[in-house]
């Protein structure tokens, strides 16, 4: 069985802090969480985008983590840009569950927010597909904005209950003291009369950009949370190649497989949290 | 068009052109849709580096096939609207396509929105630009994998494979067998079973054109030239493609005189007696920033430009790349307003995506500046030759003259003056400006270089000593030894 044994995280804004300090700030937290340290850690998995109009010019990511926790141990790098906290978790289970290591810490950390914002908008663009994205200025508010519009065809959902789903994130910001809108109140009316960014998404249907790390110990030794089940899938580069562009087939398969590995059904979860960064996405 | 490469045994389906089927192995054909239909659109009010043009629409089509893209338009569509590519209506109509992993496809489908024939007895010479030598990575030359694919296209079109040659030649100084060795063009027209001429070596045939004369390579005026130059930011010229690719149908003489008279005006009329000519360009990795040679980086743009009309092709390359158009492609006459040009395939618009320029003064070294005195290729070639090989060797700033057109304004206020090359010399001489050396041009490029390097790291007016010269012999001889 593994267990959480820690967690930690930075608060998610504007802040000018390196990446290498975001990381070490969220796995402190997890290392006091978890009443452990350093030397208990037997494996790392980390996941970034290795921004470059950040002006870090850091790749090489696990190595940096070498150096900041001075210990030589397998470190691996998995970038996978939105998904990439879930996959470290993802990989850090699995590996556990295969080996004699006790514990694993899985990191993610970007700093993204560090130039214009056409330049950010570029590096973001650097994980659509190449060709048909990139060259046709296919950015990601634009690619889930198609999403949208097919969805809106095939379902009959409005923009209306896009902006529901914005008004009930923004409502969750404003108590959690990490979170960038910390406080700040978001009304109905202004989420709906916000600048269209790409038709028919609008600037609150799209996840504002964020600086910031989280950090995770997971561990064999019996701690409070158990993580009964995980599931990891992919899909298609881009939407446009898939078969139905309004079904998300790879998050089915991760969740059924998760499902399975906890011998549980839908039925049986009280609390779910969901992650995207598109308003259409969370109802999809 | 939509392509998609599918299994032909398990029908599994790729945006990529791969080989074999990965599950079953079977094997793989192409599936081209061409009723398009509008699905999806979206307005977009981003601006990013490579769309800094705002808002576009981006529309997403589905073929016959169920296959999607997404394209980028700024006109406005609506949904369930037929999406067409309008043919060319006009003779100077420019074609733009994009290559979608298949730069065959982007060729073909750039001919097929424009009037371009080929009936089985034509004779075709196919230029490709290669000036030195110059792996294809470095965008120097006319792309290997898209000279491949243009040779099939013409193939294709019912040309005999006997009755098409590869000509050019490289910068004058550069031996062009070893700068297309080097480009891959060789090894492709050897696939192809083609043959390659060294320009240089003519016969050339003497014509005349408003009141100039020029020495003609004579395969060119009695082929149908199909013009395949690559895209390149030029430091002297600004830019270089279509028209200054055809420059090199000119013997040396003829090209030394071109530059020396003024190349604004020569290449427009050099242009208009070669009688039949169809650009093909090579915009698939194009060159931006100090080109027209090495110092020049790749710019991937991923483009086929095509049209009868060379210098309206040049023309709307630049407006795509928000390059300014140079002089001598405004001087040929055929396309002052690039606005009025018709451009099919692509809208120029929703292409804009700027391209680094290239800075006039500059040389591979950072403390040697150059005036251009529109010097003609030798000593560009020259130039470049020398500077770059001092890389990482620091001095105090050097301008070396390059080039007879030079006035008093040019050299004003500039020090460490050095004239590289016979015509800077004669031109300074007439002037009656003595620099504080010169370099000519046909010495050994050894001493040549030995020169460049003393003046650059000492302060007098250092000469070639005899010294010098028997080490420029002995370094010859040792570099045949080892040869």
């Amino acid at each position: 069985m593994i267990f959480v044994k820690g967690v930690g995280m930075t608060r998610f804004g504007t802040q000018e802090d390196a990446s290498y300090h975001m990381a070490y700030e969220s796995v402190m937290e997890a290392l006091n969480d978890a009443d452990m340290t350093m030397n208990e850690i037997d494996a790392v998995f980390v996941s970034s985008i290795e921004v470059t109009s950040n002006g870090e010019r850091q790749k090489h990511s696990a190595s940096m983590l070498s150096s900041l926790f001075q210990k030589k141990m397998p470190i691996l790098a998995l970038p996978a840009g939105c998904a990439g906290g879930g996959t470290a978790l993802w990989t850090a289970v699995k590996l556990q569950r295969s080996s004699n290591y006790d514990n694993v810490l899985a990191v993610a950390f970007d700093k993204i927010v560090a130039n214009i914002s056409k330049k950010v908008t570029d590096e973001i663009l650097m994980g659509g597909e190449r060709i048909y994205e990139q060259t046709e200025g296919l950015n990601f508010p634009a690619q889930n904005a198609l999403v949208a519009q097919q969805y809106m065809m095939k379902h009959g959902a409005t923009t209306d209950d896009f902006a529901l789903v914005a008004y009930k994130n923004h409502k969750n910001a404003y108590f959690n003291p990490k979170a960038r809108f910390y406080h700040k109140k978001v009304s109905l009316e202004e989420i709906k009369s916000s600048p269209v960014v790409a038709s028919p998404l609008r600037l609150f249907d799209c996840s504002i950009s964020c600086n910031g790390s989280a950090a995770l110990i997971i561990s064999k030794e019996k701690g409070s949370v158990e993580i009964a089940g995980s599931g990891e899938s992919n899909d298609y580069l881009g939407p446009f190649e898939r078969e139905d562009m309004t079904s998300l087939e790879a998050t089915r398969m991760a969740a059924a497989n998760a499902y399975k590995e906890a011998g549980i059904c839908p039925e049986d979860i009280d609390i779910a949290e969901v992650h995207d960064a598109f308003t259409p996405l969370e109802i999809i | 068009m939509i392509i998609r490469w599918i299994c032909d045994r398990c029908n599994k389906k790729w945006i990529y052109p791969v080989e074999k089927c990965v599950y079953c192995k079977g094997e793989i054909t192409k599936q081209k849709g061409s009723k398009l239909k509008v699905v999806g659109i979206t307005k977009v009010s981003i601006q990013s580096p490579m769309h800094p043009i705002i808002p576009y629409n981006i529309i997403l089509l589905q073929d016959e096939f169920g296959n999607r893209m997404p394209k980028k338009t700024m006109k406005d569509y609506k949904l369930g609207d037929n999406y067409i590519q309008e043919k060319a209506k006009t003779e100077d109509a420019v074609s733009i396509a994009k290559v979608k992993y298949d730069v065959y496809e982007a060729i073909k489908e750039t001919l097929g929105l424009l009037k371009f024939e080929l009936s089985p007895n034509d004779k075709v010479l196919v230029k490709p630009s290669i000036i030195a030598a110059a792996y294809p990575y470095q965008a120097v030359n006319t792309d290997p994998e898209f000279f491949d694919a243009l040779l099939k296209v013409l193939f294709e079109l019912g040309v005999k494979k006997e009755d098409v040659v590869v000509a050019e030649q490289a910068l004058i100084g550069s031996d062009v067998n070893d700068a297309a060795a080097k480009a891959g063009i060789l090894e492709v027209c050897k696939k192809n079973g083609v043959n390659f001429f060294d320009i240089s070596k003519g016969p050339f045939e003497e014509i005349e054109s408003e009141g100039f004369s020029f020495k003609i390579f004579k395969e060119a005026l009695n082929r149908k030239v199909i013009n395949a130059p690559i895209m390149k930011t030029n430091f002297q010229l600004g830019f270089s493609g279509a028209l200054e690719n055809l420059a090199r149908f000119a013997d040396e003489k003829t090209q030394r005189e071109m530059y020396y008279v003024g190349f604004d005006k020569i290449i427009a009329k050099l242009a208009k007696v070669i009688p039949n000519v169809f650009t093909i360009a090579d915009a698939t990795k194009a060159m931006q920033g100090q080109g027209p040679l090495a110092s020049g980086e790749p710019a991937f743009l991923n483009l086929v430009l095509a049209g009868k009309n060379f210098a309206a092709v040049d023309a709307i390359f630049c407006e795509v790349t928000l390059l300014e158009i140079p002089p001598y492609i405004d001087a040929y006459g055929k396309c002052l307003d690039s606005k009025h040009i018709e451009v099919v395939g692509n809208e120029v618009d929703a292409l804009k995506y700027s391209i680094l320029p290239a800075v006039p003064h500059d040389t591979p070294h950072p403390d040697i500046k150059v005036i251009d005195g529109k010097s003609c290729p030798a000593c560009l070639n020259l130039l470049y030759n020398l500077t770059s090989k001092l890389i990482g060797l620091r001095g105090e700033e050097l301008n070396l003259i390059i080039g007879s057109m030079l006035t008093e304004d040019m050299l004003k206020g500039k020090e460490r003056l050095v004239a590289l090359g016979g015509c800077a010399i004669k031109k300074l001489q007439s002037m009656k400006f003595e620099p504080m050396a010169e370099i000519e041009e046909n010495i050994d490029q050894f001493e040549q270089l030995v020169l460049l390097k003393k003046l650059l790291i000492t302060q007098g007016r250092p000469k070639i000593t005899p010294i010098d010269k028997v080490k420029s012999k002995m370094t010859k001889l040792l570099s045949k030894v080892i040869r």
